[in-house]
C-alpha cells in the first residue's frame, strides 16, 4: 500500500520552481565551497589575498598615489568584491549547466534555475565578504561611510540582474560551443584592467575617459566609491540608465536562454 | 475513463551537427527560430494512450527510439510533430532514479527528488525516515551516490518512488541491475504499485519481465510503432523477429568456401512436406560436405518461430554412421514419427559439426507449417488420459 498521492498540480504556481531554486542554491553553496574542507574559507579569503597582493605591488613597489585622497586599501576594497562577484559568477555560471546534465536529460524543469542558483550563490559569498571587510576597514579607522550602503546595496542588485542576463546568454551558448569558457577567461582579465578598479578614472587620459566610462562596471565602481568613500547619496541620470541597461541585458539573456534550452538535453 | 496520457502522431527530430562549424550554425538557426537543416528522425507517427492502472511495456532494439519516447512523456523534450496530452489530474510523473545527482549523498538526493516534485524539505520530513528505511542502505545514505553500486541506486529510486507515490512511474531497464533476490523484491513492489492503481511505463529488454508486469506492450522499430497489443502477442512477435534476423545472419556455407576453409557444411536440406498435419510423419533429408573425407556429425532440430527450441538430436547421440555418397559427401535422412507439434509456424534446422561433434560450422533451416484444428495449449501435444468419474 503506498500513501495517498502528493498532488503537485494543486500547489501554488511557482512552488516547484522555488523548491528547486532553494535546493540548487544550497547545493551550490555547500558542494562548490564546502566540497573541499577549506573551500568556504578560501572563497572569503581569496579576495583578501588579492587585495594584499595589489596593495604590495602598487604601494610598496610602484609607490602609487592619487587615490582621491583615500588609502589604497579602502579605495580598491569597495570595488574589488563586487567585481569578483561579477567575474566569478560569469566564470562559474557559464559552465553551470554541465553540472546538471544528468538531470537535464531525464527530468523536465526550467533550466534557468541552474543559472540563478549559481549566480546567487557566488553573489551571496562575495557580499558577505564585502560587508565584513567594510566593517573591518571602518573599525580600523578608514573613512568608510556605512550610510553609503543605502546606495551600494541597490548597486549590487543592479549588477546582479545584469550579470545574470550575461550568464544566461553565455551558459546557453556554452552548451553548444564549448570554447566559450576558454575565451571568457582572458576577456574577463582584460575587462578587469579596463575597469577603474585598481586606479581612479581621473588617471585615465581625458581623450580615452569617455570610452572607459562606457563600461558598465565603471559606473558600478564609481557609484560605490561615491557612496561609501565620499558619502555622496545623490542619484544621477546614469543610475536610471544602469537600471534600464541591466534589465534589458537580463531580458535579452533570458530570451536567448529560453530559445536554446529546449535543445540542451541533446548536447549537455 | 479518459486516458491519463495520450500521444497523437508524435514525432521528434534531432539536429545532426555537421563536422565543421556545424555547432555555431546550429545555434544561429535555433536562435532565429529555424529548424535545423540536417535532422535525424528519432520518433515518427507515434500514437497511443495510457489509462490509470495500466502497465505498458516498451520494447525495441537499441536506437529504436525508446529513450526519446520516454523523454517526450517525461516532458524533457517537446515533440517536433504531433501532440501529447496529459490529464490535468496527473500529480506527479517520475522516472525511477532519474533526478539523482551523483555528487549528492543519498539524503540530499531524497530532498532533490522531493524538490523536483515541488516539495520543500520540511514537507517531506516525515517521509524521509520511511524512504531511508525502505532503501535499506544503512550508513551509506550519507555517502555520495556516485559511490553506490547500481543496485543501491535503484533501491533508493524505488524507496523515493514509494514515498512520493507518482501517478505515472517510468522505469528504464531498472531490473537489469541487481541480483535475483533484488529483482524479485522490485517485481513484488511494482505488482503492489499496479494493484494500488499506479500507472507504469516499463522499458526493458527482458521479455520475461514485460510479460510478467505489463498488460500491454509496444514495440518500437526505427522510431515507429511496429506493433501494439497484449504483452504476450507483442513480445512473441518481437522474439520471432530477432530469431529471423539471427537466422539471416547465420547461413549456409557455399561449397567453394567450405572447401577452401576446410569446413564441414550442409549442402542440401529437404523436407518431404513443408506443410504437414499434426500427427503425421515428417522426413528430413540432405547431404553434407566433408573436407577430409571423414563423416561429419549432423544435428537436426525443430524450433518455434520465436526461437524456442522444441527438439534437437545429433547423429552421434544415436550412434548413426552417415552414408558416404561421394568421396567428400555424406547423406542423411531421418523421419520424425507422428509429429506431436501443435499447429503453428516452426523451422527445421540442420547443422554440420566435425566428426568429434565439437564444433558446429553452419546453420541451414527450412520453414515448417503444422496444420490442425485444436484448442490445446502449448508447444506439443502430450499423450494423455482423463480419469473422469473415479471416486477415491
Amino acid at each position: 500500500m503506498h500513501p495517498a498521492p502528493t498532488h503537485a498540480s494543486r500547489r501554488p504556481i511557482g512552488a516547484r520552481e522555488r523548491a528547486l531554486f532553494a535546493n540548487f542554491y544550497r547545493r551550490e553553496l555547500t558542494l562548490r565551497y564546502l566540497g573541499s574542507t577549506t573551500g568556504f574559507a578560501w572563497a572569503l579569503v581569496h579576495p583578501l589575498v588579492l587585495l594584499g597582493v595589489y596593495h604590495f605591488v602598487f604601494t610598496s613597489i610602484f609607490h602609487a598615489t592619487g587615490f582621491a585622497g583615500q588609502s589604497f586599501l579602502a579605495f580598491v576594497a569597495v570595488a574589488l568584491w563586487p567585481w569578483l562577484a561579477a567575474q566569478e559568477s560569469m566564470q562559474r555560471g557559464t559552465i553551470s549547466i554541465a553540472g546538471y546534465s544528468g538531470m537535464i536529460r531525464k527530468v523536465a524543469f526550467p533550466h534557468e534555475i541552474v543559472v540563478y542558483a549559481s549566480v546567487a550563490a557566488t553573489f551571496t559569498l562575495q557580499l558577505i565578504g564585502y560587508l565584513v571587510v567594510l566593517v573591518v576597514l571602518k573599525a580600523s579607522g578608514e573613512a568608510i561611510h556605512l550610510r553609503g550602503l543605502l546606495i551600494a546595496l541597490p548597486v549590487w542588485v543592479i549588477v546582479l540582474v545584469g550579470v545574470t542576463g550575461v550568464v544566461l546568454f553565455l551558459s546557453a551558448l556554452q552548451v553548444f560551443i564549448r570554447d566559450i569558457e576558454h575565451i571568457l577567461m582572458p576577456v574577463l582579465m582584460i575587462l578587469m584592467y579596463l575597469t577603474p578598479i585598481l586606479y581612479p578614472l581621473t588617471l585615465v587620459p581625458a581623450s580615452l575617459r569617455p570610452w572607459v566610462a562606457l563600461n558598465p562596471f565603471s559606473w558600478m565602481v564609481g557609484r560605490l566609491r561615491d557612496a561609501l568613500l565620499e558619502g555622496r547619496m545623490a542619484l544621477h541620470w546614469a543610475d536610471a540608465a544602469a537600471v534600464v541597461v541591466s534589465i534589458a541585458v537580463f531580458v535579452g539573456g533570458l530570451a536567448v536562454f529560453r530559445r536554446l534550452s529546449p535543445h540542451f538535453e541533446d548536447f549537455v | 475513463m479518459t486516458a491519463l496520457l495520450a500521444l497523437a502522431d508524435v514525432g521528434k527530430d534531432y539536429a545532426k551537427v555537421q563536422p565543421r562549424g556545424g555547432r555555431s550554425r546550429l545555434v544561429w538557426d535555433l536562435l532565429r527560430g529555424r529548424s535545423a537543416t540536417h535532422v535525424f528522425r528519432a520518433l515518427d507517427g507515434v500514437s497511443f494512450e495510457i489509462r490509470r492502472g495500466e502497465s505498458l511495456g516498451v520494447i525495441g532494439e537499441n536506437g529504436a527510439g525508446k529513450s526519446t519516447l520516454l523523454k517526450v512523456i517525461a516532458g524533457v523534450i517537446k515533440p517536433t510533430r504531433g501532440t501529447m496530452k496529459v490529464d490535468g489530474r496527473v500529480g506527479a510523473l517520475l522516472e525511477l532514479g532519474s533526478g539523482f545527482h551523483p555528487e549528492y549523498t543519498g539524503l540530499a538526493n531524497i530532498e532533490l527528488a522531493a524538490a523536483l516534485l515541488g516539495l520543500a524539505p520540511d514537507e517531506i520530513a516525515d517521509k524521509r525516515d520511511e524512504i531511508i528505511a525502505f532503501a535499506e542502505l544503512g550508513d551509506h545514505i550519507r555517502d555520495p551516490i556516485k559511490q553506490y553500486s547500481s543496485g543501491m541506486v535503484v533501491r533508493l529510486g524505488f524507496a523515493v518512488a514509494t514515498a512520493l507515490a507518482p501517478d505515472i512511474l517510468i522505469t528504464d531497464e531498472v531490473l537489469a541491475v541487481g541480483d535475483e533476490s533484488f529483482q524479485k523484491k522490485c517485481i513484488a513492489w511494482i505488482e503492489r504499485y499496479l494493484a494500488d492503481d499506479g500507472t507504469l511505463l516499463f522499458c526493458s529488454h527482458s521479455m520475461y519481465h514485460v510479460q510478467k508486469l505489463c498488460r500491454h506492450a509496444m514495440w518500437l522499430k526505427d522510431g515507429r510503432i511496429e506493433q501494439y497489443g497484449t504483452a504476450a502477442d507483442v513480445t512473441y512477435a518481437y522474439l520471432a523477429y530477432h530469431e529471423e534476423k539471427e537466422a539471416r545472419a547465420k547461413r549456409a556455407i557455399p561449397l567453394a568456401q567450405a572447401a577452401t576453409a576446410g569446413l564441414y557444411a550442409i549442402q542440401s536440406l529437404e523436407l518431404d512436406a513443408g506443410d504437414v498435419e499434426r500427427g503425421t510423419h515428417l522426413t528430413v533429408r540432405g547431404d553434407a560436405y566433408s573436407p577430409d573425407g571423414r563423416a561429419p556429425v549432423i544435428v537436426v532440430g525443430i524450433v518455434r518461430a520465436d526461437g524456442t527450441p522444441v527438439f534437437g538430436v545429433a547423429s552421434d547421440m544415436d550412434r548413426i554412421a552417415l552414408t558416404r555418397i561421394a568421396a567428400d559427401r555424406y547423406g542423411f535422412e531421418l523421419t520424425l514419427l507422428a509429429l506431436p507439434l501443435q499447429p503453428g509456424k516452426y523451422s527445421v534446422r540442420a547443422h554440420a559439426a566435425d566428426p568429434e561433434g565439437v564444433r558446429v560450422f553452419d546453420h541451414v533451416e527450412r520453414p515448417l507449417f503444422v496444420r490442425g484444428a485444436t484448442r490445446e495449449l502449448g508447444l506439443v501435444h502430450l499423450q494423455h488420459r482423463w480419469h473422469d468419474g473415479i471416486v477415491r
